[in-house]
């Protein structure tokens, strides 16, 4: 029996499993009802923008939506706009004047907002408890007296979550962008990168949970543990970001480089949120984290290096995890 | 004969305290043991012996302090071995989402199974244990007995050469132990090995050839279960409770 087809099969049949364990636990079919809930409030979207006209190529688009620039009560500049409903006409929103923008506005809260940081840590929270189940000894043992390598079982497991979320992240985005598109006529293709945002983002933290689960074997360690360290992360990255933007005076060179450690050490869920925004042209028409448009200005903002160091991170933590599950004893 | 299992010098200690610099736990001492191939073997031995321990060392869930191990002709690090092993233990905890057939379709895929043959054999073993009529039903629903029997059914998926039960009538009814025991005489028929851990004294006196006794982490017997019932000083035949005794005795103190 060769090493790697035994090891590609039984990856294989852990991700089958992982997917078999979401739907007996209804994972799969509470995270889908939050998809359709989701792609229903998109239905009842709708946009109104009286006397839009086709947009010029150099034309500067609308910073702020109708009735929120301070200068035109004061100086009697002219505002143009639309209007936005949510709900089949509950709520109403003032937008910029382009159709497009509105959406594309929405879209970035929904996707980078709502989803990458709700979602996200929701969708770690209610899947932490898969690797410390699978790790209890009575149920590992048997597994573990198969001829199938230590590794692939947990990465097995670990693939098999998080190709699951990535399952839920596309019917996410594909629900809304269907129902924004049918509700609007705004088929923007761009925010179809929330889904890779989405995935790398969810898969970073999660090889943390893995590494907790493997370490402690406790849910209730794994699932705080690694909130605590998304809002670590957060923190850190949020702090880099600051000491960019407002060039904080006083810091002593150990501090400094601590604060850099950590930040290029450590996944950056900042940072990949202003990779979507910056997809979405989200600047044309909001500044959702204006610390890092600063440092985007400055040219401090590197963002391949940002991604490929949170991957870095994973990886890392992944094969340590790895290492601790092949050297221990059951 | 050649040995299915040989264990030399081996000493295992369990790792304590922060980052295992603690003293430790003595499980095996200097244990040295041959399983003949091709008969059944008993292991005994009162509570905290080492006798799981000794189990989870040859199936390598742990790995031995010092000493060496050779799995049907080959070291601890050849797990290709491992799929000619069976493993039955006494406290399974299957993954009660998954239906009798699923779970045997999922280990006979990590047993190296063949895709192919997976589903017929699944269906051949649920016959055998007495599950056949359960196939589709979830574990949650099971009792400890038909959880016994579906794990003696995957322990048989991959028709080892060497069958390991741990306590394997523990929770099971008078069938499911008459099933017990027609499966180590098939086995035994079929000159394969079986290694049986057992407290039921007249389960190991009718189903074991040789055995082993374990007390404290250390191997105070070995020999036939003939020789075991033949008190050494009297030469009168003895009850295997007494021998058993007897030797627990004699351990304990040394």
């Amino acid at each position: 029996m060769n090493a790697l087809p035994t090891a590609i099969r039984t990856v294989r049949w852990m991700v089958r499993d992982t997917f078999r364990q979401s739907l007996a636990s209804k994972l799969f079919w509470v995270m889908l009802g939050f998809t359709v809930l989701c792609t229903l409030f998109c239905l009842g979207i709708t946009v109104n923008t009286p006397g839009e006209r086709p947009r010029h190529s150099a034309e500067i688009p609308d910073r702020l939506p109708k009735g929120y620039d301070p200068r035109a009560a004061e100086q009697g500049i002219p505002e143009s706009g639309g209007t936005m409903t949510l709900g089949f006409g509950l709520f109403e929103l003032n937008v910029p004047k382009f159709r497009e923008d509105a959406v594309r506005f929405f879209q970035v809260w929904l996707a980078g907002i709502l989803a990458d940081t709700v979602g996200v840590l929701l969708a770690l929270l209610w899947t932490a408890g898969f690797l410390p189940t699978f790790l209890e000894p009575h149920a590992v043992t048997v597994l573990l007296a198969k001829p199938a390598p230590r590794w692939s079982l947990l990465v097995g497991k670990y693939l098999g979550v998080v190709l699951f979320v990535a399952l839920h992240a596309t019917l996410f985005v594909g629900g809304t962008w269907i129902g924004m598109g049918i509700s609007t006529g705004v088929w923007n293709s761009t925010y179809w990168l929330a889904v890779p945002l989405l995935i790398i983002n969810f898969a970073v933290f999660y090889a943390f949970s893995a590494f907790l689960a493997v370490c402690t074997r406790s849910t209730v360690v794994a699932v705080f543990g690694t909130l605590l360290f998304w809002l670590l992360c957060w923190a850190v990255n949020m702090t880099h970001l600051h000491t960019i933007a407002v060039e904080v005076q006083g810091l002593t060179p150990a501090s400094t480089f601590l604060l850099d450690a950590g930040y290029w050490v450590l996944p950056k869920p900042l940072d990949m949120s202003g990779i979507f925004f910056d997809a979405m042209k989200a600047r044309d028409y909001s500044t959702p984290i204006p610390q890092l448009e600063i440092a985007k200005a400055k040219g401090q903002f590197y963002p391949e290096l940002s991604v490929l160091t949170s991957l870095a991170f994973a990886v890392g933590i992944l094969a340590l995890a790895v290492y601790e599950f092949r050297t221990m004893d059951y | 004969m050649a040995d299915a299992v040989v264990f030399d010098q081996v000493v295992k200690t369990y790792r304590t305290g922060f980052l295992g610099r603690g003293a430790g736990i003595p499980a095996l001492r200097s244990v040295s043991l041959k399983v003949p191939a091709g008969g059944v073997f008993g292991l005994l031995g009162p509570n905290r012996a080492g006798k799981t321990t000794l189990v989870k060392l040859l199936l390598s869930l742990a790995r031995p302090t010092a000493g060496t191990i050779t799995r049907l002709g080959a070291s601890l690090a050849d797990r290709r071995t491992l799929a000619r092993i069976g493993y039955m233990h006494e406290n399974h905890a299957f993954p009660r989402y998954l239906s009798a057939g699923e779970l045997l379709a999922f280990y006979g895929g990590l047993s190296g199974v063949p895709g192919e043959q997976v589903g017929a054999k699944v269906e051949q073993l649920l016959v055998r244990v007495g599950l056949a009529d359960r196939r589709s039903e979830p574990i949650a629903r099971f009792s400890k007995g038909m959880v016994q029997r579906l794990g003696l059914a995957q322990a048989l998926l991959n028709d080892p050469d060497l069958l390991i039960l741990d306590e394997p009538t523990e929770g099971l009814d008078l069938g499911g132990r008459q099933l017990m025991r027609e499966v180590v005489r098939e086995m035994k028929a079929a000159g394969k090995t079986v290694l049986l851990v057992s407290h039921v004294l007249p389960e190991v006196e009718q189903l074991c050839d040789s055995l082993a006794i374990l007390v404290s982490g250390k191997v105070v017997h070995t020999g036939t279960v003939a020789n075991l019932l033949r008190d050494p000083r009297t030469g009168e035949k003895r009850s295997l409770e007494s021998a058993l005794r007897s030797l627990y005795e004699k351990g304990q103190a040394a």
